[in-house]
């Protein structure tokens, strides 16, 4: 089973720092949400355990081997990686994005077409990316992440552009991945954060503010300050699927 | 997919006869014909010996410009990168400026080539680097600076020229190399020309899943499995040696390596495997008509061939332009 593992992790931008000394381990299977306010270095974060971007001080291994000992290629297939933005520079097919996702380790994948049916991409699979919409661009891009069965997945806001509906069905889609692996995800949604993580990692400032069980984080106090509110929970009815607060 | 390469197989055809028969004295397909079923008139050895091998030139030429155009278009993932335009063009002609002009005491041949090679691809550096391959690709960014390359190898050029040249006949060499023009090959010229275009294919063809990759955008094809920085580094090294044997053998040619790509990517879609040698043949078939214009138009003279693709293309290069500036 995979293990992440960080330490001293620290990287900046100019004079900003964009992370500071941050030490973090993950070890499959778990779901795992990254929060924190805009500018925390969650996406930073991501990109360095990707190995996307190279850290100025600290090291990061997969599975105890630091991550510069790794090749691309074995990178890509131990490693399904979903950066936040996403804009080919030419109008690919639907098919044509999973075959490339698919072909970054052939042999353990399923056949191409197997893998479009499972996602519900089979009707689209002609379709070019420009006349697709949000939602299915989305599965798109997951359906290609996930197609060689990655031990290990990073995944950035991968909800951002998706209505409340597509949203769930993503992290419900993740959770299931996820009870074999390990998967690390960039999330704004405290309350889907809540519900469907095992485990959660705040940050602020550049630095992990609390690393918790994901029923144990709303009682820290630095969740509240994190983000500058004061929060009010309230429990799901079971027949319902989202809680929307009034007032 | 077949039926689609195999028209442009046809279409390749129709150009390299209409080139065969363009010229100064416009000959029937019959004459081309009997031609080449050997006959030894005066007319007939002539058309074999001059004008056949210089048709088969310009397909050459134009095939490499196609790919190289393609490649260029897939590294800077920019329908409007073109060698010419982002100066790589005027690199290699800067190389074989200097091995034409400068007694450097080196053998013609190779010196000419190896300066080729280098005046490209560090032109293409220089771009690459000022525009960067981070991000999402800056059209406007990429093409001034592609712009301000050329012009300065423009100027490196005719300073050269003016500084170098007691010696007439290479510079009117060079001369004909800066306004585009094909040259008569020999027998092994032509085999060269030709063994350099199935090299070009084939090492073209290495690249074609990383320039789907990096088509994704550099991070994604990152997280695909490619190391995006050390296969730019290998692409721009691959379109460099493309140019340079575009240049040597055809001159500065505007133009083919944007109409090319762009073509083949229309009628076959964005996958390299397919748009690399449907590049080629388009670039072939293009040049062969436009090299059969240029002996046609004004006889008895010639006209350079860098003259009719940039007149041709220059308008299909700021329709494209009009097109990605408006949103």
């Amino acid at each position: 089973m995979m293990r992440v593992a960080c330490q001293g992790l620290g990287a900046s931008a100019g004079d900003t720092v964009l992370l500071d000394d941050v030490g973090l381990s993950f070890a499959a299977p778990a779901l795992i949400g990254i929060l924190g306010p805009n500018g925390a270095g969650k996406s930073t974060l991501l990109r360095l355990l990707a190995g996307y971007r190279k850290p100025e001080r600290g090291v990061v291994s997969w599975d105890g081997r630091p991550l510069s000992h790794w090749t691309a290629t074995e990178r890509g297939a131990a490693c399904g990686y979903c950066p936040q933005q996403f804009e080919p520079a030419w109008n690919y097919a639907v098919a044509e994005i999973v075959g490339l996702g698919r072909d970054r380790s052939p042999a353990k994948a399923a056949p191409l077409e197997t893998i479009l049916e499972e996602n519900g991409l089979a009707a689209l699979a002609a379709r070019r990316w420009s006349q697709l919409s949000g939602g299915e661009r989305a599965r798109t891009m997951l359906a290609a992440t996930l197609a060689t069965q990655p031990p290990f997945v990073l995944a950035d806001e991968p909800g951002a552009s998706l209505d409340m509906r597509h949203r769930l069905a993503l992290l419900e889609r993740l959770e299931a991945y996820a009870t074999s692996a390990l998967v690390i995800v960039v999330m704004h949604d405290l309350d889907l954060a809540l519900r469907f993580c095992d485990r959660l990692v705040l940050l602020d400032h550049g630095r992990v503010a609390a690393d918790r069980a994901a029923d144990a984080m709303l009682d820290d106090p630095a969740f509240a300050a994190a983000f500058g509110l004061r929060l009010q929970a309230e429990p799901r009815r079971p027949d319902r699927d989202w809680v929307i607060g009034l007032g | 997919m077949k039926n689609r390469f195999a028209i442009l197989g046809a279409s390749l055809a129709l150009a390299l006869l209409f080139g065969a028969a363009a010229g100064h004295d416009w000959v029937s397909p019959l004459k081309l014909a009997s031609a080449w079923s050997g006959a030894s008139d005066m007319e007939s050895r002539l058309l074999l010996v001059w004008r056949l091998p210089r048709v088969l030139a310009a397909a050459l030429v134009g095939a490499l410009l196609g790919l190289g155009g393609a490649i260029f278009q897939g590294v800077f993932r920019n329908p409007l990168a073109e060698p010419y335009l982002l100066g790589a063009s005027g690199g290699a002609a800067i190389g074989a400026t200097v091995a034409l002009l400068v007694p450097l005491g080196l053998p013609g041949g190779p010196a000419l080539a190896g300066l080729s090679f280098l005046g490209a691809w560090g032109a293409t550096w220089i771009v690459l680097a000022v525009s960067g391959l981070h991000g999402k690709p800056d059209t406007a960014g990429l093409l001034l600076a592609g712009v301000a390359v050329a012009a300065m190898l423009g100027a490196l050029r005719s300073f050269l020229m003016l500084a170098l040249s007691d010696d007439t006949m290479n510079l009117q060499v060079v001369l004909s190399w800066t306004l585009g023009g094909i040259q008569t090959p020999d027998g092994p010229g032509l085999i060269m020309l030709a063994g350099l275009v199935i090299a070009g294919l084939l090492l073209a063809l290495s690249l074609a899943r990383g320039l789907d990759l990096l088509g994704l955008g550099d991070e994604q094809a990152f997280a695909f499995g490619l190391d995006p920085v050390r296969f730019a580094r290998r692409a721009v090294l691959v379109g460099a040696g493309i140019v340079a044997a575009a240049v040597a053998f055809g001159g500065l040619v505007a133009f083919v390596g944007l109409i090319a790509p762009h073509l083949a990517r229309w009628w076959i879609g964005p996958r390299h495997r397919a748009l690399l040698p449907a590049s080629a043949l388009i670039g072939a078939a293009l040049v062969a008509f436009c090299d059969g214009l240029a002996r046609a138009v004004l006889p008895p003279a010639e006209i350079p061939l860098g003259l009719v693709t940039a007149l041709i293309g220059g308008p299909f290069f700021l329709l494209l332009l009009a097109r990605r500036l408006r949103p």
